[in-house]
């Protein structure tokens, strides 16, 4: 199992979840990736994108303006 | 005497090495310093006109200029590619004959390319608009012949130039083809891996409804894994596949070759730099701007623009000891054409989150006046006009 860690923080368009889909290409199912960033529109973005690709959205967290997503790879054939 | 090296001979490097000769002007007659572009390409491509070549047909050669008559008093140009860049040693050897040149300074301009090897199938099956004007012109070609069937027209990997192009692509292959009544009988099908038509919420907004109104199909959450010539599928990482008679997709895009392993550019090649000052990391001689370096916004050529001024002046400012140091606004401000004489932009910073811009005429029409002074532009024309447009954005006077 691999671990992304993704710091997305600051970012303008196209935003955090171009980070996140690039990260996904490299993972395999069973992977970890953990995007931090600080536009809040990260966490409806990735619950969204969880959603419709069917990988498993493991949690969110929010401290002080900074955000973090961890998703588990899962949805890969 | 001052070694100023521009790596790359394109927008960006041409209109930051512009702004050093006015502003080094000088000092470059005095030869206290020297300005040095490396490209070896002989021509420059507008690359915005590659949709126009794509889509409505406008001949490759009205989009390229000989590099020789884009290059600003005092600037000599050696038409050699760069091989390898030592900055620790301060050196460029350059892929002919392996010559070695010696700098002060260095800015890397090399900007980004397609990258087909990352999609097994693509480059068989796929005709795009970014490669150069000649290939983007294959695609009209190819729509001349076009009777009936499906276009699956978007984005197949990241990250790419120009993010509104793909949406750009849906828009102008619709216009085209309800120009020339074969709307009912030719499909159009827009694949994207983000969850919306366009990444940006407010932009998403102004484009969905249009969508839905040419009935262009769309196939949000697709990220492309391979392509199938022989069935003529795209296939995606979650098994799921788009069936398609005619492929105008937007490829993944990579740095220029010689980046990839270096100590200063990320696992992809891609620059690492500040993303207010644009030096490369731990190198505060040497600076990378436009689509090859990995700051956390679009690869267009407005970005490209704004950070060539921020460098040359921040570089200037090294050279004379006079002056005040600017910092990149992350600005971005790229059109996208929504057919029939309609567009938006997509306009945000690093600090402001992208505007609702409704398309219209005037949008169009600007982007147009964009298009007329781009050559005179890259010699730092109409500056004037840019600096009056983007007014605080042009750039900061602090990091924050």
């Amino acid at each position: 199992m691999t671990t992304y860690n993704i710091d997305s923080k600051g970012t303008a368009c196209p935003g955090p979840i171009t980070d996140l889909i690039r990260a996904y290409r490299k993972a395999s199912n069973g992977d970890i990736i953990i995007l931090q960033a600080t536009d809040p529109g990260v966490i409806p973005d990735s619950k969204a994108w969880c959603g419709m690709t069917k990988n498993e959205l493991v949690g969110t967290k929010e401290n002080k303006g900074e955000y973090e997503v961890t998703i588990k790879v899962t949805a890969k054939k | 005497m001052i070694k100023i090296a521009m790596i790359g001979g394109g927008a960006g490097g041409l209109i930051t090495s512009s702004k050093l000769s006015a502003e080094l002007s000088e000092e470059i007659k005095q030869e206290k310093v020297s300005i040095t572009i490396f490209d070896k390409r002989e021509t420059q491509e507008f690359q915005p006109g590659y949709l126009e070549a794509a889509f409505r047909g406008t001949k490759p050669e009205k989009l390229k200029r000989p590099v020789d008559r884009l290059i600003s008093k005092g600037i000599k140009v050696v038409h050699a590619n760069c091989e390898s860049l030592d900055l620790d040693n301060h050196q460029i050897i350059t892929e002919k004959n392996q010559e070695k040149y010696d700098f002060d300074y260095v800015i890397v301009s090399t900007g980004c390319s397609p990258d087909y090897s990352q999609i097994p199938g693509l480059k068989e099956a796929n005709m795009d608009f970014y490669t150069d004007a000649d290939v983007s012109s294959r695609i009209f070609s190819s729509l001349q012949t076009i009777k009936s069937g499906r276009i699956v027209v978007g984005i197949a990997g990241l990250p790419y130039k120009c993010p509104p192009s793909p949406n750009e692509a849906a828009f102008m292959v619709d216009e085209y083809l309800r120009r020339h009544d074969l709307r009912t009988s030719v499909d159009v099908t827009f694949i994207t891996p983000y969850t919306r038509l366009y990444t940006a919420e407010p932009i998403n907004e102004v484009i969905e409804p249009l969508y839905s109104e040419r009935n262009i199909d769309s196939r949000t959450v697709f990220n492309t894994d391979y392509v199938d010539p022989a069935k003529k599928e795209i296939i995606s990482l979650e098994g799921d596949s788009v069936k398609y008679d005619y492929l105008f997709l937007t490829p993944p895009h990579k740095p220029a070759d010689f980046l990839k392993g270096t100590d200063f550019a990320d696992d992809e090649g891609w620059v690492k730099v500040d993303k207010r000052d644009l030096h490369i990391t731990d190198h505060d001689y040497a600076f990378a701007i436009g689509d090859t370096n990995n700051i956390p916004t679009s690869k267009a050529g407005v970005e490209a623009h704004l950070e060539g001024i921020v460098v040359a002046n921040n570089l200037t400012m090294n050279v004379t000891g006079e002056g005040a140091k600017h910092f990149f606004t992350g600005r971005t401000q790229c059109s996208m054409e929504t057919g029939f004489h309609h567009a938006t932009f997509v306009v945000g910073t690093y600090d402001r989150p992208v505007e609702r811009i409704k398309p219209s005429v005037t949008n169009y029409a600007e982007k147009k006046v964009m298009e007329e002074i781009y050559w005179a532009s890259l010699h730092g024309h109409y500056e004037w006009l840019f600096k009056y447009h983007f007014k605080k954005d042009y750039f900061a006077e602090s990091p924050s």
